[in-house]
């Protein structure tokens, strides 16, 4: 009774994207059984061995084994494993076998004493899997308690409290995210996700999560990741698909001629009974997020400065001011010459994804959403404040975001004989440097410099103003 | 039935008394033992106010159980059935009953004032033992600088942390009412020294919130536009509960953080820490940084 006053029970469920409907109902059906099938439903979930996610406590193969006592060599790193973890045989002789179910685990030898003595032993290197889908599970929990109410069920960015937010909660399903460190070509890095989730986003509703353990954090960013790829195997899927087989394509196909109603349908049948045609998509689509999650997740994704951060000066800072204003950089196009946030494209009328006029003029992002250039005398960093954030941001760009990457146009060459070199790795930290300063402006802007190059003598100069204050404040 | 309600009525003050007695020792009202001078005050207060209710609501009850004993043994049969006495208008009475309270609550005002001005006071504030803080960790400070050695600033929803900077001689900077470049941020985890009264300035973003250290009971609304000066002394050094104490939102329970209490070492080790991530620019500080992509 109280459940139904309070709207909760049923179980949750992953809502579809908003173009699953365009599409004729077998193939929507088509649609779900490939996401149930490898992703299945949040409180029936699937570890899909195929992502490239730590989804269990951990995996190892037998070194030893006899009645209750199982030892094990396990890869690492592995979460912390506890009484009642289950073990999952992945080879061998027990392989499809009942999993056995861990009493104590001896973490310094790898040893587990098992609840109830093994019927048959398995051999020296048979595969094991410890937690099978356990960190995925907590996940799951956890992302339900912290996460859901605003990124939704299904990473969707369009939980309960979403409507109330702007800027919008994250949609993960495009596999997209705003603020990572990683090259502009490469997705978010674990440390990424894991920063954002420590520290939170300021100047948005994205809090920190200081207090999450690691295990946590980590169930929580595998979660994270899994939700993403299941969403855009089911945008990339239903996009796929809607070419052929929506409502529309297929009403087109049968005013265009020979086709009926059902031989399109005895097609969609045949290309998905046929290994070649749906499933090897569905297989080409998941390889390819895989393989660029993977990349991702690699050292040389990641943003790497050639030298380190200039030192702020006026100089510096001028330098940084002089750069900014470069008509080709365009920088003061959107952020406006004061960095105020108010350039001219905030006031010009752009196209969205399907080429027609935006309703409001002003800058888009990858979801639909009007968004701001960054005014830059607020001091709020929503990637975070250190120079290598700041650094990735100019070279990396903004995903999903009209913040462009300058890898390329800035040309990145600590040369500055080289004539292609029109600028170089300094000019990024010069332009840093003047971003940093821009909220400390008092004259005019471009004159920030002082109070970061002499914090000494601004900390006394600050402290003599302050003298006629009241002494506790 | 009227036996039923003498016993009814009975049965509350025998039960207050019980849970009176039960309630210290199983730590049914604290989060256990407050962990600051203050906060053991602030709890001596309390047990005080305890035992004047307590006394005040069982003593009530009890005359209320004899009245309802007698008017119910009168009115047996085989009794000479007297009639009840009508107080009701009596001046003496109201008189009694006005007085005493009042006379409690007098007593509690003034018993009190002295913890009050300690905790919310400015000119009661422990300044000199805060002043001893700033000496041994180096604070490079003016005498009107603020005694607050971080600014909290609570938002929907979580604890944003400024704290001042470090000099180039080594010596720390002191806070200042706005920001300044130097300064450095965390967010859900507020160090600060041990066993010493240490100040923060407590501001809000948003809408109001309320600063909560349960072990140390410190409660301190966060209003919008104000900045409130809060100190508190952690006796020991471990990490504390930090907890928002004012519904804010849809977010509130996510509001939890960490106050972290530490040696004088360990907070000026914690804000060099907090400096090194906040100036990462991914470089070894090694030579061989010269190489072309």
């Amino acid at each position: 009774m109280i459940c139904l006053i309070s709207g909760c029970g049923g179980q949750p469920e992953f809502s579809h994207s908003e173009k699953f409907q365009t599409l004729k109902p077998y193939a929507q059906i088509y649609v779900d059984q490939v996401l149930d099938n490898y992703f299945g439903s949040p409180s029936d979930m699937v570890a899909w061995d195929k992502l490239p996610l730590e989804l269990h406590y951990g995996q190892g193969t037998v070194v030893e084994a006899s009645g209750r006592m199982l030892t094990v060599e396990l890869q690492a790193p592995h979460a912390e494993i506890t009484a009642g973890t289950e073990v999952l045989w992945d080879s061998g002789i027990l392989n499809d076998k009942d999993s056995a179910w861990i009493l104590e685990w001896d973490e310094a030898k790898h040893q587990a004493k098992l609840e109830s003595p093994l019927a048959t032993n398995p051999e020296v290197g048979d595969a094991v899997i410890l937690g099978p889908g356990q960190i995925l599970a907590t996940g799951r929990m956890l992302y339900a308690e912290h996460c859901q109410h605003c990124h939704g069920v299904a990473g969707d960015g369009n939980g309960p409290t979403a409507p109330y937010l702007n800027p919008r909660p994250r949609d993960y399903r495009k596999g997209i995210f705003k603020f990572t460190t990683t090259q502009s070509s490469k997705r978010a890095s674990r440390e990424d996700l894991s920063r954002i989730v420590e520290d939170g986003i300021p100047g948005t509703y994205m809090p920190s999560f200081k207090l999450l353990t690691e295990d946590e954090m980590t169930s929580i960013i595998e979660y994270v990741m899994w939700l993403s790829m299941r969403g855009e195997l089911e945008n990339q899927l239903i996009g796929l698909l809607a070419d052929s087989y929506s409502v529309e394509a297929v009403e087109d196909r049968i005013a265009g001629g020979d086709e009926t109603s059902d031989t399109i349908h005895q097609e969609f049948i045949d290309a998905v009974n046929d290994p070649d045609s749906f499933p090897f998509e569905v297989d080409t689509i998941v390889s390819r997020f895989t393989s660029e999650w993977v990349s991702s997740q690699e050292p040389d994704a990641e943003v790497q400065p050639l030298t380190p951060r200039t030192p702020s000066s006026d100089e510096s800072i001028a330098k940084g001011r002089e750069l900014y204003l470069k008509p080709s950089l365009k920088c003061a196009q959107c952020h406006g010459e004061a960095g105020l946030g108010d350039g001219s494209q905030t006031f010009a009328v752009s196209k969205d994804a399907a080429g027609q006029d935006n309703l409001t003029p002003g800058l888009y992002d990858t979801w639909g959403n009007l968004v701001k250039p960054r005014n830059l005398h607020s001091g709020i960093y929503r990637g975070g404040r250190r120079p290598i954030d700041l650094y990735s941001r100019i070279y990396a760009g903004i995903k999903g975001t009209p913040m462009p990457a300058f890898s390329s146009t800035l040309l990145r060459k600590s040369n500055p004989e080289d004539s292609g070199s029109e600028m170089t790795d300094e000019d990024i930290w010069h332009l840093v440097n003047y971003i940093y300063s821009i909220p400390f402006e008092d004259v005019k802007a471009g004159q920030g410099g002082s109070s970061i190059a002499n914090p000494v003598k601004d900390a006394n100069t600050a402290s003599e103003e302050d003298s006629e204050e009241v002494a506790v404040n | 039935m009227k036996w039923f309600w003498c016993l009814f009525f009975a049965f509350w003050p025998i039960v207050a008394i019980v849970v009176c007695l039960l309630a210290p020792g199983n730590n049914w009202w604290f989060p256990g033992e407050a962990a600051s001078p203050l906060g053991r005050r602030i709890d001596d207060l309390f047990y005080m106010i305890l035992w004047i209710t307590s006394i005040t609501f069982v003593g009530t009850q009890l005359v209320l159980a004899y009245v309802l004993f007698k008017g119910a043994s009168d009115t047996e049969p085989g009794t000479a059935n007297e009639k009840a006495w009508f107080s009701h208008g009596s001046h003496k009475l109201e008189v009694i009953w006005s007085s005493v309270p009042a006379v409690i609550l007098l007593f509690i005002a003034f018993y009190q004032l002295d913890v009050w001005a300690e905790y919310r006071v400015k000119d009661a504030f422990p300044r000199k033992r805060m002043e001893a803080v700033f000496e041994r960790i180096h604070q490079d400070r003016q005498k009107n600088d603020s005694l607050a050695l971080a600014e909290v600033t609570a938002r929907q929803f979580e604890w944003r942390i400024r704290y001042p900077g470090f000099n180039a001689d080594g010596t720390l900077k002191a806070l200042m009412p706005d920001p300044q470049p130097t300064d450095l941020y965390a967010v859900n985890d507020l160090h600060l020294p041990a066993s010493a009264p240490v100040m923060i300035n407590l501001r809000t973003q948003d809408v109001q919130h309320s600063f909560f250290l349960p072990e140390l009971r410190i409660k301190q609304d966060a209003v919008p536009g104000l900045v409130i000066p809060i100190w508190f002394e952690a006796d020991q050094q471990r990490s504390y509960q930090l907890l928002c104490a004012e519904l804010c939102g849809w977010g509130h329970y996510k509001m939890n953080a960490r106050f972290v209490a530490e040696s004088d070492e360990q907070f000026i080790e914690y804000l060099r820490q907090l400096e090194r991530e906040q100036n990462e620019d991914r470089v070894d500080d090694a030579p061989d940084t010269d190489e072309e992509e």
